[in-house]
C-alpha cells in the first residue's frame, strides 16, 4: 500500500505506508561551516549574522546572501571557512578580553623571513548580541595579530571575545557586482507593510453591526 | 514560526549533584546578571541537553510546519498569493536553517538531527500532524498557529543561550511579514463571499483543537522546571503563552463575525480567559506518531533527504579533505 495524501503531487511519489528503518545520515552529509558577516549599509561595520553549512565558499556565499539578506537591507556580504576562525576566551561583560589573555610576545628571530600579511579583527561587544568587524591588522601569525589588535583596539571596550580572520581568508563581495543586493518593488507581497487589512474590517464592522 | 509545546524531558540522573558546584555558582551568577551564555562557556549538562532537545525541535517545527503549507503553493488563488505563499514557506525553511546551526553549537550535528527527525526519535509540533484540507486551512496556519508561535519566541528571545537569541531575534522580525500576511489572507476570505466564509469558518473549527494544545499541557511545577527557569531555558508557563494568545487573537477573530468553536470560551472579570480543556489524551496519541498526517510528513521529509543526497555527496566530493567543525555562535 502507498501513501494517500490530499495532496496529489504526495500520493503520486508512491511512498510506501509502513517504510523500511531509515539509515543514519553519514558524515558531512550536511557539508561544513562557514561563518557570514554583512554590512547593513554602504560604509557600516561588517558584522557576524550567522552561519552556512555549504560545500564550498562560492554556493557559502550563495545561501548566505539567500538566507541573511532575503529580509534585510544588505550593501556586502563576507564568508569564510569556520575553521578560518580564531577564537579568543569569552570574558565577563564587565572585563575586556585584551586584559585577561595573555599575548606571547613575538621572537623577534622566529620572524625572519616571514611576511606580514592582513588579518581582520571582529569584537563581540556584549554577550548574546554579533560580532563586528574593527578593522585590519597586517602582522605575521594570528598570534601577532592577537597582539596588533590589542594595541590598535584594546582600548575599544566593552569587549568580551576577539575573532581573527586572515583577510585572504574572507571570500567577499565584489564593489562591482552592488546591484546583487538591491530588491524589486514588485517584491513588496513578502513585506508587512503590504498587507493592510483595516478598511476592510471596519467596512465589515460597518456593514454587519453586532446585534 | 513554530516553537511552542515544547515538552521537557524528565531527566533520569539526579540533575545538579554532578556537577562542579563552583563552575556551576559562577553559571549561575552570569545568568542572575543578566548575561548571555555563549557556546565555550562551561555549562551544566543539564542545560546542554535541554537546550539541544528544544531548538532541536524547534527546527524541525519549522521545516515540517512548511509542508502543510507548502502544499498550497501551487494551488494558491492567484499569482500574487503564490509568491507570498512561497516566500513564507521560504522563510520558514531558512528559519529551520538558523535554528539547527544554534542547537550545533551546543555539541549535535545536523547529521544528527536531521537523522533523529527522520526515524520518529525527536519531535516537531504536533499542529503539523494536521492536514491542511483547503486553502482556508492555510490561511488559519499562517495567522494563528504563527501567532501562537509568536508569542512562545518573543518569550524565549529573552532566554539565556546567545545563539538560541541571535537566531529569534531574526525570526520574529520575519514573523511580522507572515503574521499580516496570514491576518490579510484571514480578513479576506472572512469579509468575503458566502461561501468564502463558509470555508474559513470550517477550517478554524477544524484547526481549534490543535491550537489549543499548540503551548502544550499545563506545566508540572517541580523543581526541574523551576531550575529551567532560574537558567531562563524555559521563559514563560505553557499556560502563561495559552492566556496571552486567547488574549490577543480571540478578540480578533471575533470581530470577523466568526465563532470560535469552543462553548466555554470567554474572559472572566479577572482577566483570565477559561476555555475547554483541549484533549490531552489525543494530543499524547499524535505526539506518539497516531495523527492523521505523522507518516506522511516523514515520508516527505524522508524522500527529500533521500533524493538530495546525491547532489550532497557530488558537492563534496572535490573536497575530500574536508572536516566538519561545529559553528561558533
Amino acid at each position: 500500500m502507498s501513501l494517500k495524501s490530499l495532496d496529489p503531487r504526495v500520493t503520486r511519489l508512491e511512498l510506501p505506508e509502513n517504510p523500511t528503518e531509515p539509515t543514519p545520515k553519514p558524515e558531512l552529509d550536511q557539508l561544513i561551516t562557514y561563518e557570514v558577516f554583512h554590512q547593513k549599509k554602504e560604509n557600516a561595520a561588517y558584522t557576524y549574522v550567522g552561519p552556512v553549512h555549504a560545500a564550498n565558499e562560492e554556493v557559502a556565499f550563495l545561501f548566505g546572501k539567500e538566507q541573511y539578506s532575503r529580509r534585510y537591507a544588505c550593501t556586502g556580504m563576507w564568508v569564510t571557512e569556520t575553521k578560518n576562525v580564531m577564537v579568543t576566551p569569552y570574558t565577563d561583560e564587565a572585563v575586556s578580553v585584551y586584559d585577561v589573555i595573555r599575548i606571547q610576545p613575538e621572537n623577534v628571530t622566529e620572524n625572519v623571513g616571514k611576511t606580514a600579511e592582513n588579518y581582520e579583527i571582529f569584537h563581540l561587544k556584549k554577550r548574546g548580541k554579533a560580532h563586528q568587524h574593527m578593522g585590519t591588522v597586517s602582522a605575521t601569525s594570528y598570534e601577532d595579530a592577537l597582539a596588533e589588535a590589542k594595541s590598535q583596539f584594546g582600548d575599544k571596550k566593552p569587549c568580551v571575545n576577539v575573532w581573527v580572520i586572515k583577510a585572504a581568508d574572507m571570500f567577499r563581495s565584489e564593489e562591482e557586482d552592488k546591484d546583487i543586493w538591491s530588491t524589486t518593488k514588485e517584491k513588496e507581497y513578502r513585506e508587512a507593510t503590504a498587507y493592510r487589512v483595516l478598511d476592510k474590517i471596519t467596512k465589515y464592522k460597518e456593514e454587519n453591526p453586532v446585534a | 514560526m513554530y516553537g511552542g509545546g515544547n515538552i521537557f524531558e524528565a531527566t533520569k540522573f539526579d540533575d545538579l549533584a554532578t556537577e562542579d558546584p563552583v563552575k556551576l555558582a559562577e553559571f549561575e551568577a552570569r545568568i542572575a546578571r543578566g548575561e548571555k551564555i555563549e557556546p565555550n562557556d562551561w555549562m551544566p549538562e543539564l542545560y546542554r541537553k535541554q537546550l539541544i532537545r528544544m531548538i532541536e525541535q524547534h527546527a524541525h517545527s519549522e521545516i515540517i510546519g512548511a509542508l502543510p503549507e507548502g502544499t498550497w503553493i501551487t494551488r494558491a488563488p492567484g499569482f500574487r498569493r503564490k509568491m507570498a505563499q512561497m516566500a513564507k514557506v521560504q522563510d520558514e525553511v531558512g528559519h529551520g536553517q538558523l535554528l539547527y546551526s544554534a542547537a550545533e553549537t551546543l555539541g549535535k550535528s545536523r547529521e544528527a538531527m536531521l537523522t533523529d527527525l527522520i526515524n520518529g526519535k525527536s519531535k516537531y509540533s504536533n499542529v503539523f500532524n494536521y492536514p491542511a484540507v483547503t486553502w482556508a486551512d492555510s490561511n488559519i496556519i499562517s495567522w494563528l498557529i504563527d501567532a501562537g508561535a509568536i508569542v512562545n519566541q518573543m518569550a524565549n528571545a529573552k532566554g539565556s543561550y546567545g545563539p538560541y537569541c541571535r537566531a529569534l531575534d531574526r525570526i520574529c522580525a520575519e514573523e511580522a511579514f507572515h503574521l499580516k500576511y496570514g491576518h490579510d489572507a484571514v480578513v479576506h476570505m472572512a469579509t468575503g463571499s458566502p461561501k468564502q466564509r463558509e470555508m474559513i469558518q470550517a477550517a478554524l473549527n477544524r484547526w481549534w483543537p490543535p491550537i489549543m494544545t499548540f503551548f502544550g499541557p499545563s506545566d508540572k511545577m517541580s523543581t526541574h522546571t523551576e531550575t529551567l527557569v532560574r537558567w531562563k531555558v524555559k521563559m514563560a508557563t505553557n499556560d502563561e503563552c495559552r492566556q496571552q494568545f486567547l488574549d490577543m487573537y480571540v478578540p480578533k477573530i471575533w470581530e470577523l463575525g466568526l465563532t470560535v468553536p469552543d462553548p466555554k470560551l470567554h474572559k472572566n472579570a479577572d482577566g483570565v480567559w477559561e476555555y475547554t480543556e483541549p484533549d490531552w489524551v489525543e494530543f499524547k496519541e499524535v505526539i506518539n506518531g497516531n495523527g492523521p498526517c505523522n507518516k506522511e510528513r516523514l515520508a516527505v521529509r524522508r524522500t527529500a533527504e533521500e533524493k538530495g543526497a546525491w547532489v550532497r555527496r557530488a558537492l563534496l566530493a572535490p573536497k575530500k579533505e574536508a572536516k566538519y567543525i561545529k559553528p561558533l555562535a
